[in-house]
């Protein structure tokens, strides 16, 4: 079975087939079902070339063996490649959930909750673990007479697709906002609250998908410009011409990565700053928590693309997880069968140690990943908190890169204008205010701007980096600063009182951006401003 | 944990600091050539904000020390005693890359046989937490030597490093622009 899936992976990996779902699956696709006793019926469709038969399923059989991927509710033509790659890659926790509870059969709760499953292991297929869990949730290419089925499966599709339309993601609203409606009823159990994730996650990306394709040039151009890896230049093929890299080559993170990045760039390519998300986690509470997790994920980066502090966004994931809170106790049995290798009858040689009290410390230690990851409440299983986890930091990750390009962008001499900052934050007079600065150097700061314009494009270079020893931060800051403003301090009286000015500024600033993001506990007489209060006075 | 806003603070003095570094060798750096600076510079004024306490953090450095035009770099932001924890860091990792050779070669594989479907599921759910392991190793930097218990708490470490990260980052993207704007 492993070895047929890793066939499988190898097979998908190798063949560079844009659409990639289903003709290599076409052929593994014997083996694999043979075992999970899937009518043959379903196993005799030819793939086709059609973009949309990449993720339709076989109904019939999914029924009764739960292995229908019918990816298809996704109905319309636009749904392109990519965007299903990015629906596997959000529906890989739910899929880890089916596959966790190892219940190939007896999906027996109707057809939606068998094709929500089937949509499930499809999604499953386009990744990376090849999990042997996985018996029959492989893509079946499914011939065209399957699609009215499939689509009558799924009468909601247009109004999916209305609701997709309608929630322009890329326009700047929250992903929340199309995530909340689609919240599948949680007593269906976790395939259909996998389903319902993912198809809540599917309309996301039609939606965005659609508006992407729509936006035109700009988020293209702007994917372009903010990263020149791989990554983009892949979605902004997906995205523009409909191709699609093969998938199979893309790891997981790589896709992952990747929506994260196109919903990222989309948002900033829109470059509408009505981003007010009303992140508001308790319009569904009954969603699935990690649809919600990654969705806030993908909220948070919209957000920060559009440069939102993110005390705002914790405040009101914590606030979302604060009624899945109750929900953790339920973690507190930990024994369940994701977590087998606590097991003390574990046969594996992985872990010999990993015994009680080792796992015991695990799950401590996982529980305070769970308060750390967003999302990561109502999850048990160290399988899917591990996911939660690698997509959390794949998606920090990839937001230091999008900033640091950012940074890039914005600074043609990477000296990150500090001088140019720390003056212009010096003139707000909720700053001036807060702290004890004396008024001459009051004065004399307040005259420094004005100096800033002209004398900043003819200041020279960068500072030299013949740093002495190193005293204190605070120090190197005021040299580095000073040795930067001294060209510019020719004409302004009291230069020495500089130093003091900048160092205690700086740190007002520093204080001021962060202390509203920390509990606040230095012993600065600052008070803790938001952060839009920069911008207000700016 | 630790004081986040004064982590910040070093972090973006460190930052600074680094970027003064790179920049002031170069002009009309290429966009792609600012940003591996200030990424570099980001990541190795976090690790160092650190002072070592952390597995991921010394790894960081230490794998950015390996380019030799790193080093300055990496030099000027780490202060004399830190040098010594890149040499901690390789010899660790040797240590542990010799332990898992050992265990490898000892450990026999074990003979699956046809189990029962809960057994079955077990160990299908053992192997995808593996699976997931070893991804996540990948991902925090210096992760491949660390047991689980360990990796755990270092990635606890590293979100919260990263997040840090993100959020002075991204105040000093948005003061810039607004300096910019102006």
């Amino acid at each position: 079975m492993d070895m047929r899936d890793k066939d499988k992976y190898e097979l998908e990996e190798s063949n560079n087939n844009p659409i990639n779902y289903h003709s290599p699956g076409g052929m593994p696709v014997d083996r694999r079902f043979n075992s999970t006793s899937i009518p043959n019926s379903s196993l005799g469709l030819i793939p086709t070339d059609n973009q949309m038969s990449v993720c339709r399923g076989d109904l019939a059989g999914a029924a009764s063996c739960s292995s229908a991927s019918v990816i298809d509710s996704f109905g319309p033509s636009m749904w392109e490649h990519p965007t299903n790659s990015q629906n596997l890659v959000f529906c890989d926790v739910s899929v880890q959930n089916i596959a966790s509870s190892s219940n190939t059969v007896g999906i027996g709760k109707g057809v939606p909750a068998s094709l929500r499953n089937g949509i499930d292991r499809t999604l499953e297929m386009g990744w990376n673990p090849p999990n042997s869990m996985l018996k029959g949730g492989f893509f079946l290419p499914n011939a065209s007479g399957m699609l009215p089925q499939s689509l009558s499966q799924f009468p909601a599709d247009s109004a999916f697709i209305e609701r997709a339309a309608r929630f322009s993601c890329f326009n700047g609203e929250s992903f929340n906002d199309m995530v909340n409606p689609f919240g599948a009823p949680e007593s269906m159990g976790l395939f259909s609250r996998g389903g319902g994730m993912m198809q809540g996650t599917g309309e996301n990306f039609m939606g965005s998908g659609m508006k992407s394709v729509s936006g035109g040039q700009a988020p293209k151009n702007f994917m372009k410009a903010v990263e020149a890896s791989k990554d983009v230049s892949m979605s902004v093929n997906h995205m523009a011409t409909n191709k699609g890299s093969p998938l199979k080559n893309e790891t997981k993170s790589d896709s992952l990565a990747r929506s994260r990045d196109e919903a990222k760039q989309g948002m900033v390519g829109s470059g509408n700053a009505s981003d007010e998300a009303e992140f508001s986690g308790g319009g569904g509470q009954d969603e699935p928590s990690m649809l919600e997790g990654n969705c806030r994920e993908l909220s948070a980066k919209s957000l920060d693309s559009k440069k939102r502090k993110r005390n705002g966004q914790d405040a009101e994931c914590d606030q979302a997880k604060g009624t899945p809170q109750s929900a953790e106790p339920a973690k507190g049995s930990p024994e369940t069968q994701p977590k087998g290798d606590q097991k003390p009858n574990s046969t594996t040689s992985k872990d010999p140690g990993k015994q009680g009290k080792q796992g015991e410390k695990i799950s401590e230690r996982m529980k305070f990943l769970q308060d750390l990851v967003p999302g990561c409440s109502k999850v048990t299983g160290k399988a899917v908190m591990l996911d939660e986890i690698i997509n959390y930091v794949q998606s920090l990750q990839r937001q230091v890169e999008f900033l640091s390009m950012k940074l890039a962008t914005v600074n043609p001499r990477l000296d990150l204008n500090i001088e140019g900052l720390l003056a212009k934050d010096v003139f707000s007079p909720k700053m001036l205010q807060l702290h004890a600065v004396p008024p001459s150097s009051l004065a004399f700061s307040l005259e420094m701007p004005m100096a800033y314009p002209p004398s900043l494009p003819s200041q020279p270079g960068l500072i030299p980096t013949a740093f002495p020893g190193m005293d204190s931060h605070s120090d190197i800051i005021r040299r580095t600063i000073n040795s930067q403003l001294t060209p510019m301090t020719a004409g302004f009286k009291e230069p020495a009182q500089l130093p003091n000015v900048w160092d205690d500024e700086l740190r007002n600033v520093v204080q001021m951006s962060y202390g509203t993001s920390t509990p606040h506990d230095s012993q600065d007489v600052n008070e803790p401003l938001p952060p839009d209060h920069l911008k207000v006075e700016l | 944990m630790r004081d986040p806003s004064s982590f910040k603070q070093q972090f973006l003095k460190k930052w600074i600091l680094g970027l003064q570094v790179c920049g002031s060798g170069k002009q009309n750096m290429s966009i792609l050539e600012r940003k591996e600076a200030i990424k570099l510079s980001a990541d190795i004024a976090l690790a160092s904000a650190r002072d070592g306490r952390t597995r991921w953090s010394r790894a960081t450095i230490a794998n950015a020390s390996k380019h030799d035009d790193n080093k300055v770099l990496v030099q000027h932001l780490l202060e004399s005693l830190k040098k010594s924890s890149i040499g901690l860091v390789v010899r660790e990792n040797k240590r542990v890359r010799c332990k898992k050779i050992l265990k490898w070669s000892c450990c026999v594989k074990r003979v699956r046989k046809s189990v029962s479907q809960v057994v079955l599921a077990k160990s299908i759910a053992k192997r995808m937490v593996n699976r997931k392991t070893r991804v996540l190793k990948s991902l925090v930097p210096g992760g491949e030597f660390m047991d689980d218990i360990c990796l755990i708490e270092e990635t606890l470490d590293y979100i919260e490093s990263l997040r840090a990260q993100v959020d002075v980052m991204r105040t000093l993207a948005k003061a810039t622009e607004l300096v910019n704007g102006k």
